[in-house]
């Protein structure tokens, strides 16, 4: 059994950092008057308002920040203030031995799933997929930051979603892993990759050509991760872009359902996480129970 | 040691099929007017001048096609119409039996990496990185490049000597040439289809990438191993690249420089390969000495 992170309490800390692309002091304040909302404290990393070309500061800079907020006893959370591209520029200059024995939630997604997988591969610790900082505004009643709170705070989260008519009709029980399908597919091969044997596995993705989704499917399966899944839950796949002006052909949905042809695991799409609005928190690396039913599907920790 | 299939004489047949995207009729009888000029016959596969979608033709049609020309002794040597996407989808599903017994030379590249890196990984079969029929017009077919191909289909070893690049880092080395499109690389990580680059001079190029995503697929090479005890590396272009809005900082050859210069082997950038009429053609899994000296660089296939 992994070891779950403490959740937070009124008054604990959290370290806002950008170890991929950059972002500056008033485009994190809304998410920081969100969380201060909530109760807890926040501490700026010096990353925020670093600049070198889209990162947050130089490799150097970002790894310093990083580590400082996962090796600091008074810093209960991290948040990451955005995705981009950068993260696996620093990973392995992180040392998480201090993380390891004392674990804290980690909270983004997009670039930061070469976090989520390493940690997973090499820690079994969980970590939170969720809105960051750019995602989060105060004032507004939004769903998906109320799941963060939530997750924060240690409830159990369960979600029920519109089935799809592609979905795999089924009910399974399994770790859930995941993330953003281009970082899954880079850190392929690497001390990062992401183990799914038996896991329910979470994918988005964003931006990327139809037939790039196809290939990354390609080398998922060629990878052997999607031959032993406990089952598959497919999330926003936003802002596809077609090649010249021939289509692809199937949309995202189609392109996936198509590679799990010979496998007999639940498989729901739609669920509400991804580059889209709705985007919902899910605890990576923790036990959850899925359900595709004919009706409805679920999604809820166990 | 890497099989090596036979030289083409005259009088030999050539196949050409189209494994992914779609090729014009027109563009392939081109083409095979310059093949036919080289004393070769043509055989036109049943999926050049098709379309379904953006591929030549379903699946199922560009693997059998694909199969019947690895598995026809009648053809000794499979020319590609072009690359685009789709080899991965019918890679899976070729018997490689007949071509592992009786090798016949395979020439493409970009998509087609995916092919020449399964079959060296599994089969240790040396094929041919180079332009295929859609690099052949007749801009180019009496030039120097449609010209390498033609010589390496018919057994010349090949010299190419080029000039330096200010990025380059002096050296010289030995090694399997091994490698081609950097994203179909990078896709292979991990797969059934990944090879062991231990004394390989590794070659790289790529099209239409963001430079972040050349950046993070760099990175995925490193950490996957890709890297590791290279004997040198030849880096070809990176054209009509991609930038966000916020430039990314770094040229292709620059941050790939920033990747391997701590790694002690020579590396060349601007070697004329890759997604442009420049494009010399190399064979994939064959020994060659690469040499970086501050005005030229030499690349020598090594004859055994």
């Amino acid at each position: 059994m992994s070891i779950i992170p403490p959740y937070l309490k009124p008054g604990d800390t959290i370290g806002i950092t950008c170890p991929a692309g950059y972002m500056c002091r008033p485009d994190i304040q809304p998410a920081m008057d969100l969380l201060q909302s909530w109760g807890y404290r926040v501490r700026v990393g010096n990353t925020i308002d670093a600049q070198d070309y889209t990162f947050a500061g130089s490799d150097d800079q970002r790894a310093a920040d990083l580590q400082d907020m996962l090796d600091d006893d008074g810093i209960n959370a991290i948040l990451f203030g955005r995705g981009g591209y950068g993260t696996v520029r620093i990973i392995d200059r992180i040392n998480f031995n201090r993380f390891y024995l004392k674990p804290k939630w980690l909270v983004g997604y997009s670039d930061i799933t070469v976090l989520h997988s390493h940690i997973q591969t090499q820690m079994h610790i969980p970590t939170l997929h969720a809105e960051m900082c750019i995602d989060l505004l105060y004032g507004t009643l939004d769903q998906s930051a109320l799941s963060l709170q939530r997750a924060l705070t240690g409830e159990k989260l369960s979600y029920q979603f519109a089935p799809h008519p592609l979905n795999r009709i089924g009910q399974s029980i399994g770790l859930l892993v995941g993330g953003n399908l281009s970082l899954l597919v880079s850190v392929t091969g690497s001390a990062s990759e992401l183990g799914t044997y038996g896991k329910i596995l979470f994918i988005e993705d964003v931006d990327e050509y139809l037939y790039n989704i196809d290939r990354m499917m390609y080398t998922l399966a060629r990878a052997a991760k999607l031959d032993h899944l406990s089952g598959l839950v497919v999330g926003g796949f936003t802002r596809t872009k077609e090649d010249e002006t021939i289509p692809f052909g199937q949309t995202p949905e189609e392109i996936i359902a198509d590679k799990l042809k010979s496998s007999g695991y639940p498989v729901c799409f739609g669920f509400p996480a991804g580059h889209q609005p709705d985007n919902y928190a899910l605890k990576l690396g923790m036990p959850y129970r899925l359900s595709a039913g004919m009706d409805k599907c679920t999604l809820e920790e166990i | 040691m890497t099989k090596i299939p036979p030289a083409l004489k005259p009088g030999d047949t050539i196949g050409i099929t189209c494994p992914s995207s779609k090729i014009s009729g027109d563009v392939a009888a081109y083409a095979a007017e310059v093949l036919k000029s080289w004393g070769l016959k043509v055989r036109i596969g049943k999926t050049v001048g098709g379309a379904w979608n953006n591929f030549s033709a379903p699946d199922a049609d560009r693997r059998s096609d694909l199969q019947d020309m690895l598995d026809d002794p009648e053809i000794q040597a499979i020319l590609f119409g072009r690359g685009g996407y789709g080899m991965v989808r019918i890679l899976d599903g070729l018997n490689f039996k007949a071509f592992a017994a009786r090798p016949k030379w395979i020439a493409g590249y970009s998509d087609i990496t995916t092919m020449h890196i399964h079959i060296y990984h599994n089969y240790k079969i040396a094929s041919l990185h180079s332009l295929m029929c859609s690099g052949i017009i007749p801009e180019t077919a009496g030039g120097p490049f449609v010209t390498s191909l033609k010589n390496a289909l018919f057994g010349m070893p090949a010299i190419y000597t080029f000039d330096s690049n200010p990025l380059n880092i002096s050296g010289d080395c030995i090694g399997p040439l091994v490698g081609g499109n950097l994203s179909l690389l990078a896709n292979l990580s991990g797969t059934v289809s990944c090879p062991n680059m231990r004394g390989k001079i590794l070659l790289l190029e790529d099209t239409s990438e963001y430079r972040y995503v050349v950046d993070r697929m760099m990175y995925n090479l490193k950490r996957a191993g890709w890297l590791e005890g290279l004997a040198g590396m030849i880096v070809g272009s990176f054209t009509d690249y991609r930038d966000t809005s916020t430039p990314f900082g770094q040229t292709e050859h620059e941050l790939i420089r920033e990747l391997v210069k701590e790694e002690g082997f020579p590396v060349c950038f601007g070697f004329p390969a890759g997604h442009q009429v420049e494009n010399y053609a190399l064979k994939i899994g064959v020994p060659y000495q690469l040499k970086v000296e501050d005005t030229h660089c030499h690349l020598r296939e090594k004859i055994s």
